[in-house]
């Protein structure tokens, strides 16, 4: 019974590539996060999912320092990338967010040309030396965002001028341009339609050979398509966490099984 | 249980009661099958056989309306967790009773062939009980099922266990029914694969407490199911 469970699934042999401790948030008054504990995997897509409001999005937010521009969130607990704490004063947010790299709900590509918003991370972070290694970055990066095909003949052309899929997969390849290890997702499909969802779907799906993905989506199926674990927030609570193909059919808590079914919880 | 609670999207429970109330029909009308082919043979009533048979056509139909109301489900609704394995349970589960629809036809056929002297007395009566706790197995596996109740799947997976040494008493005398006589093997045989379907049938009320078990608990049994041996000693 437990076949529809396990196709795809690699994760035995994973490791952690993330390893958060006793993590909490707050907002001002408000407690956002609640001792959140999790190991996230190495080369495997993880989905958050939850109701709105229940901290999956402020928990993808720590994990490169987002919250450090909010003046009234105050981040605590551990959290570890490779071992190494990405809270420590040593850490500079901007080197850590080129390897913990974001992709936002809506596609939000700079007003310049395709190429310039490839080329801008590996620029600011002097990741080359001169126009050919960055140009083969460009390529290298809009091939793994499965765009290369359609933008290599207008790489001059404005990024806002692309279709709001493309945006989206530019946005990605703007992402991992800078050689991250984790990719993080804010709802990357919500304002997409069907087919360049299951694009961006596809590509997720081909990311994780080279990166850990972590994705926060309202949509459970997409949970359910793409991720190999899922996590399902609960009032900043991190209520459960496992196999995606276990969640979605035997989940262990009575509140995720509300949710994932659609039942007042 | 979150389960019993109701899905912010009504229409979801309509679907899935739906479902469970012609799955309720279907456990009905094989129960029923089965009754009436046992009834039949030990009447040797070969116009009641006839309805039996003519009657399968009903249970081939709803069974194949609820794979299809079923696959309906799943597309548009999305079913995970107990919702997915209540849809999967059942759909198993109208398998299985489509089976014994078809077993309950099979005696039916055999019953209307068998002549009005065949050794019918002693074992259509046993045969009549062995279908009386199979019909029993199968009511409560299927309400098992439809009320999520692994108590009682696990009482009716038990049970198998009487059907299996019933069959092999009635097996034993068979035989020896048949070394007595050559004029006996062919109606005996028929009685054989009479015995053979019920207990087939029986099998297949174990199967549906499986996917009643499977549904409360998200696993299969893993402890293999209770079973009796033939012996063939005469």
């Amino acid at each position: 019974m437990n076949d529809m469970t396990r196709t795809g699934l690699e994760t035995e042999t994973a490791t952690a590539k993330i390893s958060a401790r006793g993590v909490q948030v707050h907002y001002g008054q408000n407690h956002a996060l609640k001792n959140v504990s999790v190991e996230i995997l190495d080369r495997a897509v993880t989905a958050f999912i939850g109701p709105s409001g229940c901290g999956k999005s402020t928990f993808l937010r720590c994990l490169n320092r987002m919250n450090d521009t909010v003046a009234s969130a105050r981040v605590s607990g551990q959290i570890l990338l490779e071992g190494e704490d990405i809270y420590d004063p040593r850490v500079d947010p901007v080197q850590l967010r080129a390897r913990v790299g974001m992709v936002f709900q809506k596609p939000n590509p700079f007003p310049k040309s395709i190429y310039d918003n490839v080329a801008y991370g590996p620029k600011i972070h002097g990741l080359t030396r001169n126009k050919a290694e960055l140009d083969a970055i460009v390529e290298a990066s809009l091939r793994k965002a499965a765009l290369w095909g359609e933008v290599k003949d207008r790489l001059d052309a404005p990024g806002t001028g692309l279709s709001g899929g493309q945006q989206q997969r530019l946005c990605i390849a703007r992402a991992i341009a800078t050689g991250p290890e984790v990719l993080l997702m804010d709802e990357p499909c919500s304002a997409l339609d069907p087919i360049a969802t299951a694009q961006v779907e596809e590509l997720i799906d081909e990311l994780r050979a080279s990166f850990s993905v972590v994705i926060v989506t309202h949509s459970m199926q997409q949970a359910a398509r793409v991720s190999q674990k899922t996590a399902f927030f609960h009032l900043g609570h991190l209520v459960e966490y496992g196999d995606t193909g276990d969640i979605f059919t035997n989940p262990k808590d009575p509140r995720t099984e509300a949710y994932i079914t659609g039942r007042i919880g | 249980m979150s389960d019993n609670e109701l899905h912010i999207m009504s229409a979801f429970d309509r679907d899935l009661e739906a479902l469970q109330a012609h799955f309720l029909k279907l456990s009905g009308l094989a129960e029923r099958a089965l009754t009436d082919a046992a009834k039949a043979l030990e009447a040797l009533d070969s116009p009641a056989a006839e309805r039996v048979i003519a009657d399968d056509a009903a249970l081939d139909e709803l069974e194949e309306f609820i794979q299809m109301e079923a696959a309906s489900l799943i597309a548009r609704r999305a079913p995970t967790a107990s919702d997915l394995r209540r849809v999967l349970a059942v759909m198993r589960g109208a398998h299985s009773l489509e089976r014994v629809g078809d077993y309950a036809k099979n005696v039916a056929k055999r019953t209307r062939v068998l002549p009005q002297s065949a050794p019918v007395d002693g074992h259509a009566g046993t045969i009549r009980r062995m279908s009386a706790l199979v019909t029993r197995m199968l009511d409560e596996a299927t309400r098992a099922l439809v009320q999520k109740d692994a108590q009682l799947a696990e009482a009716v997976r038990k049970r198998d266990l009487d059907i299996d040494q019933m069959y092999n008493t009635l097996f034993r005398s068979l035989f020896t029914y048949m070394m007595e006589s050559p004029a006996n093997i062919g109606p005996a045989m028929h009685l054989h694969f009479i015995a053979k379907n019920i207990e087939r049938a029986g099998d297949h009320a174990t199967t549906i407490a499986e996917q009643a078990l499977y549904l409360a608990t998200g696993r299969m049994p893993t402890d293999p199911r209770p079973k009796a041996g033939i012996e063939t000693e005469g």
